[in-house]
């Protein structure tokens, strides 16, 4: 008859080590399940390595930042993250008027010339993130998470949902009826007006870009592009959509930070005040 | 609680009897439906490679394809590149998101998958076949042999999924 024993060690506070000690005293002519059993052991050790993980997310809270400023942040951040020098952090920011393109370089869906939008007192920039082309500017929530992914086992899809449902939380925070799009058209609609708009990068695993949640932004410059490469659809914001006062726009930055903290699974959020030396112009 | 709960999966697996007769959670443990091809190699950033004499034909995994959603956009190298093990050398998107890929071996790129421009949604419906990305020489065909086998991917998959 076969016998085994096991024995499991706890640190102090927490449970960060697990240690199984297997004495095998296997008689000849028998075997032993050692697939299914390497199977359940890796899976335990795994499941309680987790346990162990202290899941801290950390948020950055800014003003008005400089579309590329705040690029060349996340750039820094996500290699940070990437090298395991940070842990997850989160970005809560607004831009000046920029117009922003994807990967895909949509730029037919400008629907000005680069110095009729400089006229205008905006920028226009490139990026490597997914998504068409969109408007970013003030009294627009930015929200930028930086975390890995393949520390919580999300894919794209997956991670594009959580950022979604955190938007559909905060306007219904609001009174405000939001939902995802329907297939292909990911972001976040009242009717068939669009509230809350998605752009992501994963880069080894990594996150950058994220998502813009009208508050109360001017809503004419939405008109000089076709918003995310979907025509017939109209563009709205909280202000528009919700009966209620709305607070200030921090506030509800805060809320947005906090339903991603909660969907993704954070023990424990870290708060700081700017705090992060951003590259030089910062303040416009 | 949910301590116990593994203690008593392992009791199974081990084929001990517990005291607390709680189901097998199977659902944590065999949540990976995707599909891999045998005598493919694996990375752990979800590409496979196909090895056949001085060609290494490199895609991204069924796993991989589900959890990105419908791929609309494929951005590939050009021929003549090189790629390095680890490093990426092109991106798809889909969902409004950007997932870089990485190659699994280093090498030249000898040809690239130029259907995908035209037809992206290959990569999620013939991952193995004609989703295939890239074409490469390897340079050091002793990289193959870091890579996981198809068995070995597949409970690397499992561990992901369960969190």
């Amino acid at each position: 008859m076969s016998r085994m024993a096991t024995f499991l060690r706890f640190s102090s506070s927490r449970v960060s080590l697990i240690s199984f000690t297997l004495l095998l005293d296997k008689p000849p002519g028998s075997s032993l399940p050692l697939d299914g059993l390497a199977a359940a052991l890796v899976h335990i050790q795994h499941r309680l390595y987790q346990m162990s993980l202290q899941r801290t997310l950390k948020a950055y809270k800014f003003g008005i930042v400089n579309y590329l400023n705040a690029l060349k942040l996340q750039e820094r951040l996500s290699g940070e993250r990437k090298a395991g020098n940070i842990q997850d952090t989160i970005l809560s920011l607004q831009h000046p008027p920029t117009y922003t393109l994807g990967k895909r370089r949509t730029d037919h869906n400008l629907l000005l010339t680069e110095s009729e939008v400089q006229a205008m007192g905006a920028e226009v920039h490139y990026t490597e993130r997914g998504g068409d082309i969109t408007f970013h500017g003030p009294r627009q929530a930015i929200i930028y998470p930086i975390i890995s992914l393949r520390a919580i086992g999300f894919g794209a899809r997956k991670y594009v949902e959580g950022l979604e449902s955190i938007m559909i939380e905060v306007a219904s925070l609001y009174g405000v009826n939001a939902h995802p799009g329907k297939a292909g058209e990911t972001g976040v609609w009242v009717g068939d007006r669009k509230i809350g708009a998605i752009g992501v990068r994963i880069s080894s695993g990594i996150t950058s870009h994220g998502l813009a949640f009208n508050i109360d932004p001017d809503l004419n410059y939405f008109k000089h592009i076709v918003p995310c490469g979907i025509r017939d659809k109209g563009v709205t914001s909280l202000r528009r959509e919700a009966q209620m006062q709305l607070p200030e726009d921090e506030v509800i930055h805060d809320q947005l930070i906090q339903s991603f903290a909660k969907t993704f699974h954070f023990k424990d959020m870290q708060w700081s005040q700017g705090g992060l030396i951003l590259p030089a112009d910062e303040i416009k | 609680m949910a301590l116990k709960l593994w203690a008593s999966s392992a009791a199974n697996a081990l084929k001990l009897s517990s005291r607390a007769s709680a189901p097998f959670p199977a659902s944590s443990i065999s949540r990976c439906f995707s599909s891999v091809i045998d005598g493919f190699r694996y990375s752990d950033s979800h590409e496979w490679v196909k090895h056949q004499g001085d060609v290494a034909t490199i895609g991204i995994t069924d796993h991989a394809q589900g959890h990105l959603g419908e791929v609309v956009f494929v951005e590939l190298p050009e021929s003549g590149t090189s790629v390095t093990k680890g490093s990426g050398f092109g991106a798809v998107e889909s969902v409004k998101a950007t997932s870089d890929v990485n190659s699994p071996i280093s090498g030249e790129v000898i040809e690239v998958n130029s259907k995908l421009t035209g037809a992206p949604g290959l990569i999620n419906t013939s991952t193995y076949e004609d989703g295939w990305m890239i074409k490469v020489k390897p340079s050091d065909p002793s990289e193959l042999q870091s890579l996981m086998d198809s068995k070995e991917y597949s409970k690397f998959c499992e561990e992901e999924d369960a969190h």
